[in-house]
């Protein structure tokens, strides 16, 4: 008997809650790679937009599930989430074809699904993030630039297989293209990991001693940018860079000739703000519908160079070494989007 | 022996139902997760849940033949990886109509009997260390899946994954192919050949002294590891509606800890089947548990392994106590 009061409550608690309205959100936040702190300024930054709706008298309420996890641990997030009953769910997937399933079942249960940093198929869910190949291609084109359209370049992929990489080389692949005076001399994969960046970094410039530039991602730049200043060429290469406070430091140290892409840990607050519109009611100036599976809306890509490196630096002074340089739509920012 | 009746009798019924302390915490787990969120109890819930780990407890399942001759078999998520792209990438191929599903998955069941034979193969027959031998061939088998089809995508039919998530007759899909396992494990548990594999797992030098033809009925386990993996794999499709070169891999050491927790020891020689289905189900669970019960992101990880080490804890003291 006593149970069933309980239940009772809890169920009349859960009501109260849907019943108030536009005024009070609950969205599930689901993380299933918690390998960089990357990861974990993405879900603290969303947390903060959470926060901040407090100011226009919206309650938003995030639970979050962020652990290691194989694709069917993430599926139950989403589960897990559908049962307690959110309105929103916002996922950073680990594949970006696995949860068509899922999230066709969130859409019965009248549940929005946005996913952020890496693209999914279901035409139920929105992409709210920055467009992997454009990343790529601004880094690209910040190279064949600075090179003046020629020169001898290598590129350092991530991981060979995942779609954020492969769109990432279909990037500048494509801007390298344009520029016949750049020849791409050799592509290797270091996982993106710091390491192997390091080393892959080492056996190129031990191969290939005259190149001019090189295209590295994310982590992996610090690593690689450590050889090059190692190495005998210190000095005569360009390199993309990466957006840690670390690595910024020893930019602005060495006067590193270097540019950054940055795909900011924000995109996550940006999805929230975007999804609490939505919860709202509001509907989109443009409709979702850019990237391959067309129902993306992406997010500006900021980019670090020479011209705007102090600001950046200074705006990251006092931040841990592991803090990445990042932006948000603010609510504002995301409102602008909205009729 | 002035061992009391119904101590012995205990101890009887827990040697015959090693499975019984798993079921406990089964039980427990569900209602813990009833009491920190009702709405995890509902029906449609309790689909979701079996949804989800259906996978798992094949791929539990699976792994115990190999444990119960105590061997370990290290390639099972990387079976299910390959079998499931194969699946996919031939559906595609033959044009998406129903037979070109069935003869599909008909195809995709072999191909994960014929890597458990592989297995079986390198390990008994170039008398190689399990643990290692099959966390080779696990690499070998990804290499495979990632030729098959470099990038995870492709979608399978609708009407597949339709299937696997609707019900037939008002009861969901997903209880049947429970049903379905359960009277396979049912069966197979009262085969000879399970004996033969409990002897092997026991004690190899007496199995093999007795007469037994230990080295078919070791790789034997292989195979019907890979079949029952390839099931697996087969669920995985339901779930994901898709190809990914690399799903299953995080899920092999899953697979372990599901066996063990379902009162199988890998020593071998002794366990249940159906204690690692429960196992899978435990796991699960357990993370839908920390969840719901309000744990911080960050805390997540480390509550989950400690959740899995006091289920452990808890099996293992409940079977010393009655064994005692």
């Amino acid at each position: 008997m006593k149970l069933r009061t309980t239940i009772a409550a809890l169920a009349a608690s859960v009501i109260s809650i849907a019943s108030a309205g536009a005024e009070e959100f609950t969205i599930g936040l689901s993380n299933g790679w918690v390998g960089s702190e990357w990861r974990t300024q993405m879900i603290e930054e969303a947390e903060a937009a959470a926060a901040a709706w407090a100011d226009r008298g919206v309650t938003v309420k995030v639970v979050v599930q962020s652990a290691n996890v194989d694709v069917p641990g993430q599926i139950a997030h989403v589960r897990n989430f559908l049962n307690q009953g959110v309105d929103a769910v916002i996922i950073n997937p680990n594949s970006p074809t696995a949860f068509d399933p899922v999230f066709a079942q969130a859409k019965d249960a009248g549940v929005l699904v946005i996913s952020t940093d890496a693209e999914v198929s279901s035409p139920d869910a929105t992409y709210v993030g920055i467009d992997q190949q454009a990343w790529a291609e601004a880094g690209a084109e910040w190279l064949a630039k600075t090179l003046d359209g020629k020169g001898k370049v290598v590129a350092i992929n991530g991981v060979a297989g995942h779609p954020a990489n492969e769109m990432r080389v279909a990037g500048y692949r494509k801007v390298f293209a344009e520029h016949p005076g750049i020849e791409i001399v050799n592509e290797v994969n270091a996982n993106w990991d710091q390491a192997q960046g390091q080393q892959a970094m080492q056996n190129l410039l031990a191969t290939y001693p005259d190149i001019d530039g090189v295209w590295v991602q994310d982590g992996m730049a610090a690593g690689a940018w450590r050889s090059i200043q190692d190495s005998p060429q210190a000095g005569k290469i360009a390199a993309t860079g990466e957006i840690r406070k670390d690595f910024i430091d020893l930019w602005v140290k060495d006067e590193l000739n270097s540019g950054a892409s940055v795909n900011p840990p924000g995109v996550m607050a940006s999805a929230l703000n975007v999804a609490v519109l939505m919860l709202q009611g509001r509907e989109l100036k443009e409709p979702a519908t850019a990237g391959q599976y067309g129902n993306a809306l992406y997010l500006p890509i900021p980019f670090i160079d020479a011209s705007n490196l102090q600001e950046v630096a200074a705006e990251l002074e006092g931040k841990p070494g592991f803090y990445s340089y990042t932006s948000a739509l603010s609510i504002d920012d995301a409102e602008a989007l909205f009729k | 022996m002035s061992m009391p009746q119904s101590t012995s009798r205990q101890r009887s019924v827990f040697e015959r139902f090693p499975f019984i302390p798993a079921l406990g915490i089964l039980v427990a787990l569900l209602i813990l997760n009833g009491i920190a969120e009702p709405r995890s109890m509902s029906y449609g819930a309790i689909t979701g849940l079996i949804k989800t780990y259906l996978a798992l407890m094949f791929l539990a399942v699976a792994q115990s033949f190999v444990v119960f001759s105590a061997d370990i078999d290290l390639s099972v998520g990387a079976i299910l990886s390959l079998v499931n792209v194969v699946v996919v990438v031939l559906i595609e191929r033959l044009g998406g109509g129903p037979d070109s599903v069935l003869l599909a998955c008909l195809v995709g069941v072999l191909v994960g009997t014929l890597a458990g034979v592989f297995n079986g193969l390198v390990v008994v027959g170039l008398r190689l260390q399990p643990i290692v031998a099959t966390f080779a061939t696990g690499i070998v088998f990804t290499g495979l899946a990632l030729w098959v089809l470099p990038v995870a995508g492709m979608p399978v039919p609708q009407a597949f994954w339709r299937t696997y998530g609707g019900r037939i007759f008002e009861i969901p899909f997903v209880f049947y192919v429970v049903i379905l396992l359960a009277v396979f494990i049912w069966l197979a548990v009262r085969t000879k050949y399970i004996i033969e594999l409990m002897a092997v797992g026991d004690n190899r030098l007496a199995a093999y002294q007795s007469g037994l033809p230990v080295t078919r009925i070791r790789i034997k386990a292989f195979a019907l590891c890979g079949l029952l993996s390839a099931f697996a794999a087969l669920c995985i499709i339901g779930d994901t509606a898709s190809g990914d070169p690399v799903v299953g891999n995080a899920m092999t050491l899953y697979s372990v800890a599901a066996v063990v927790l379902g009162g199988t020891a890998l020593s071998g020689g002794s366990g249940s089947l159906l204690g690692s289905a429960i196992g899978a189900l435990i796991l699960g669970l357990i993370n839908s548990f920390v969840f719901f019960a309000g744990v911080s992101s960050e805390w997540q990880n480390f509550a989950q392994g400690v959740a899995v080490l006091v289920a452990l804890m808890a099996g293992v003291l409940v079977t010393r106590r009655i064994s005692k």
